[in-house]
């Protein structure tokens, strides 16, 4: 491979690169000028910029509230991930009658898109009266398959020897989970707290159709309904969309790793 | 795939409880309630909005339901409705099909980028990272920035098409007929490229470079070793890439409820997004259920296709073990 020129290679993906990256640059350029939406023909780099937008969405919109709903929701999902989905991880490194059939159950819960569960999903979740709350909200992501299998490879990667060697050393159990299992199964865990925190995080159609309460609003609902409300005219949409991509995006460039190596050994959405 | 696992339970059985007077029968099934224990809740989870759902909605499809009045026997007079008398059915499930069939174009460029990072020059990560960056981001927002890049008068896709001449004034990408579809399909390839691109390294990757070496050796060029080797070795991975896509086809919800609310008329409306308004606007749950089971079925018989295409393998979760 040495023997090509490696300049072109890098001025292919320097113009793919900046192909992907011209949205982020001017939505953001927006948000600090708002000059794209008055005038034309656009300029290229941001003139004056000022944070009057970011303020104005402040007093616009109960931002807060919105960032609150969203963190309580990704919260509970995040947690009832990491806990339902070891637990179940583990139970199935163990043998027990059914095991088979619990496995390919899983698997074929995988290919029902919660998308075509739609409807009596709302059913269900209105029956529960759960309608209008963070639980109803939280409920359908609260295990998610790949992880489980990504939790399942990871405490069977733990040799058995080291944690009977610890048991005839008269370790108590509770403290082989801590200081041995916990520690072997860190990467497990992070990428499944990364991939349930995005899904919960950027989910929209669940709660656009069991959230009628204004004040129950995700950042996403309050987005697509601050969208209805401005149309495009003003910089301060574009402002909102900065403020909810930054989180996800810097959560993101953190946990890369743990969040590619999630996504490619499941590799279905949901 | 279900083997290897331990033989543990009696071995402590016989170590622990008293010495093996009691023959482990009591550990056993002590152990037996904890693991199901353990994937009660998951399986409650997936029993309340995977498998319930599933069967609730097909069951819904065949009957006259509404939250206001009891259920009653419909056969197939939905089914019956939406194959003969709903065009914008038609419409929808013929755009949700081109907006599968699209997924191609996006696996085909993700695949060039795919090779030119795999190659060992500096900085490959920062552009897998930025390739890969747009994945993530909440969709509501990316729809609406392309909304806005694709702005009649202000929008920045128009402003560089009239610099350089191709057209004369600002086409409405958004509110046109002919152009709303590939407007979407576009901010859509633009979102999920780095996931196709992630898949498809992970293929390259697990190529020997051995083999590599011995085609070099045996005097085959740069575009047979791609075409005899590269290819076939990352087949499941290009049709993984394909699942992927179809599946984007449902999540595509978001982007085009933001950009276009499924309009102009119904030129944009896809399956998912003709479901929701059937449903959550018009509270015709049970014509609703029959489109969705339609929907359904189209992306089992698509998956499967691709599965079969890819020699089984793709979709297919390493269950390790």
């Amino acid at each position: 491979m040495s023997r090509y020129p490696h300049w072109p290679i890098h001025l292919a993906l320097s113009i793919a690169s900046a192909a992907m990256l011209v949205p982020f640059y001017w939505v953001l350029k927006t948000s600090l000028t708002g000059e794209n939406i008055f005038t034309f023909p656009p300029s290229l780099l941001p003139e004056s910029p000022h944070i009057f937008y970011y303020v104005d969405v402040w007093y616009a919109i109960p931002f807060l509230r919105y960032l609150f709903n969203s963190i309580i929701v990704s919260v509970i999902v995040v947690v009832a991930n990491v806990v339902l989905n070891a637990m179940a991880g583990y139970a199935l490194t163990r043998d027990f009658p059914g095991k088979g059939a619990t496995i390919l159950l899983f698997l074929s819960c995988m290919m029902i898109p919660f998308q075509v569960t739609i409807i009596p999903a709302y059913l269900i979740t209105s029956e529960m009266g759960l309608l209008n709350s963070y639980v109803g909200m939280a409920l359908p992501l609260a295990s998610t398959i790949v992880c489980i299998f990504v939790f399942k490879a990871a405490f069977e990667a733990i040799p058995k020897s080291l944690i009977d060697a610890a048991r005839i050393d008269g370790v108590p159990d509770w403290m082989i989970v801590f200081r041995i299992i916990l520690p072997l199964t860190k990467p497990a865990i992070a990428t499944n707290v990364i991939l349930s925190f995005i899904w919960s995080w950027n989910s929209f159609l669940w709660p656009l159709v069991i959230v009628r309460d204004a004040q129950m609003q995700t950042l996403p609902l309050g987005l697509a309904r601050f969208l209805s409300v401005v149309e495009d005219t003003t910089g301060a949409l574009y402002a909102f969309c900065v403020m909810v991509l930054v989180p996800g995006l810097i959560i993101f460039l953190l946990a890369q790793k743990e969040f590619i190596t999630g996504l490619t050994s499941g590799a279905t959405k949901g | 795939m279900a083997g290897g696992a331990d033989n543990a339970p009696a071995l402590e059985g016989r170590r622990r409880g008293l010495a093996g007077l009691i023959p482990g029968s009591r550990k056993r099934s002590r152990d037996l309630a904890l693991i199901w224990l353990f994937l009660a809740p998951s399986l409650a989870i997936f029993a309340i909005y995977r498998i319930v759902p599933l069967i609730w909605n097909a069951v819904l499809s065949f009957q006259f339901w509404s939250p206001y009045k009891p259920a009653e026997f419909a056969g197939l007079y939905h089914y019956e409705e939406m194959l003969f008398y709903d065009d914008a059915f038609w419409q929808t499930l013929w755009n949700t099909l081109i907006f599968m069939a699209s997924a191609p174009v996006g696996i085909v460029f993700a695949l060039a980028v795919a090779l030119l990072v795999d190659t060992n020059i500096r900085g490959r990560n920062v552009y897998r990272t930025i390739f890969f960056m747009s994945y993530p981001v909440m969709t509501v927002a990316v729809g609406i920035i392309w909304q806005w890049l694709f702005n009649e008068n202000v929008g920045l896709i128009n402003y560089v098409l009239i610099e350089l001449g191709i057209i004369d004034r600002g086409i409405p990408f958004l509110e046109s007929f002919d152009w709303a579809l590939p407007s979407v399909i576009l901010a859509s390839i633009w979102q999920v490229i780095g996931f196709y691109m992630i898949i498809l390294l992970t293929g390259l990757q697990s190529i020997p470079p051995s083999l590599y070496e011995a085609a070099a050796i045996d005097g085959a060029n740069a575009l047979q070793r791609f075409r005899r080797i590269t290819l076939p070795l990352i087949r499941p991975s290009l049709f993984l890439c394909f699942v992927v896509g179809i599946i984007n086809s449902f999540t595509a919800f978001d982007l085009i409820f933001v950009m276009t609310g499924g309009g102009p008329g119904h030129a944009t409306d896809l399956l998912i997004t003709y479901i929701y308004s059937i449903a959550f606007r018009l509270s015709k749950f049970d014509y609703a259920a029959a489109i969705t089971v339609v929907n359904f079925l189209l992306f089992l018989a698509l998956a499967f296709l691709a599965n079969r295409l890819a020699g089984g393998e793709a979709g297919a979760v390493k269950t390790g073990g």
